[in-house]
């Protein structure tokens, strides 16, 4: 589960449950300290979704406003305020990929170069941009596994809450993604795969 | 390519992205919405508050007021058959009287005033949790029109001290459980109140 700096001092100690209960209650505080806490992963988890910062903008937006309207329908024995939250940013963030069906091409993914050595030419950032880009190509069943339990470091429990699936079906989909995932770094071709190697190893 | 690569690919990733968040224009946005619904809010716990005590208020006067019933004692006749050469009083028989042979004119309808249709509301319930219902009274009661908005009726903003007709429902318990809106098909007094569309 994430933990990320408090900023509001007054609220510091209160963990999210108590701040949705002192929201309810018309604490703006509170709501304030939920939001600074909470506001980054979810911006992240549709961004890492859509590829889109303005769309994780809005969906930020919406998921915040959607907890301000129904902060009652939270249940502490279904799962913690963050799977709530990203329960709540995964079906807004659906809705815009349903929207867009695009985002699921598998363009930019054959932008590796297969004849000359990457390693002395792609940068970090460039490396970066290809994982994400093959993030961002995989389906979105096993997209969301991926960004929730390997970018946004959720654990297994919360990610099923979020998805509103059992533990077991996020690790199989969790492997799955992965396993998509390599193919896609590595390329279908033998030539890629050795490159997509190489590509790792910048980071390694 | 191996799982572990495929997780240190993803960490390059996750780190590149740590630092990402949404922009402060979204929080003062959000920050206005919540002041705007606290807002909304505390209307809303006023109104009912205000319902709530009105409805309290009535209901300790109409408990005072309630007397006890009196139910009159069943009377027991104990009648007798006559004895045998008594005499027994017959009872008059009926004598028919034709009064008047004259046909009889037609009356001429007569003209009521029609009395103002009741019109209501559906009920809107004042508590999200309470007892089981078991009995309760409705009682009749004037509140003021924001009232209405603090159920999700549109009231003009001019008009929210305005007195509405409004039927409380009160439970068991003495709790205001629910309240409806009560206008008129001829002055509708209700409607006069509430915000006209865009």
């Amino acid at each position: 589960m994430l933990v990320e700096t408090v900023q509001t001092s007054g609220q510091l100690g209160a963990n999210d449950q108590e701040l949705i209960g002192r929201m309810l209650a018309g604490d703006e505080d509170a709501f304030t300290t939920l939001y600074r806490r909470r506001q980054a992963p979810v911006y992240r988890f549709a961004l890492q979704m859509t590829g889109n910062v303005v769309v994780a903008e809005d969906v930020t937006q919406e998921v915040f406003m959607a907890l301000l309207e129904h902060a009652r329908r939270f249940d502490p024995q279904r799962g913690t305020v963050a799977s709530f939250l990203y329960g709540i940013a995964r079906n807004l963030v659906l809705r815009r990929l349903e929207k867009d069906r695009h985002t699921d091409s598998d363009e930019g993914l054959d932008d590796f170069p297969d004849d000359v050595d990457v390693l002395a030419d792609l940068t970090r950032q460039e490396t970066v941009e290809q994982v994400r880009r093959a993030v961002l190509s995989l389906p979105t069943t096993y997209r969301e596994v991926v960004v929730l339990c390997d970018l946004q470091d959720a654990s297994y429990e919360d990610a099923a809450a979020a998805l509103d699936c059992p533990v077991g079906t996020v690790r199989s989909r969790l492997n799955r993604g992965r396993t998509m995932l390599a193919q896609k770094l590595a390329g279908s071709a033998p030539p890629k795969k050795t490159l997509g190697m190489k590509v790792l190893r910048i980071g390694a | 390519m191996s799982d572990e690569q495929v997780r240190r690919a993803l960490q390059m990733l996750a780190v590149a992205d740590r630092d990402q968040a949404a922009p402060p224009a979204v929080e003062e946005r959000l920050k206005l919405a919540f002041r705007r619904q606290r807002k909304i809010l505390v209307w809303k716990r006023t109104a009912i508050w205000t319902v709530a005590a009105a409805a309290a208020i009535v209901g300790i006067a109409v408990l005072r007021d309630a007397k006890p019933k009196q139910y009159a004692a069943p009377v027991i006749s104990h009648l007798q058959p006559p004895a045998p050469g008594q005499s027994v009083v017959k009872p008059p028989e009926v004598q028919h009287v034709v009064v008047s042979n004259a046909p009889k004119r037609p009356r001429a309808p007569r003209v009521q005033p029609q009395a103002p249709r009741e019109v209501v509301t559906e009920f809107f319930p004042l508590v999200d949790y309470a007892p089981p219902f078991e009995r309760g009274e409705l009682v009749r009661m004037r509140v003021p029109a924001s009232t209405m908005r603090a159920v999700g009726l549109p009231v003009r903003e001019d008009r929210l001290t305005d007195p509405v007709q409004a039927d409380v429902l009160v439970g068991q318990e003495g709790m205001a459980r629910a309240i409806r809106f009560v206008s008129y098909s001829q002055s509708n007094r209700t409607g006069s109140v509430l915000e006209r569309g865009e």
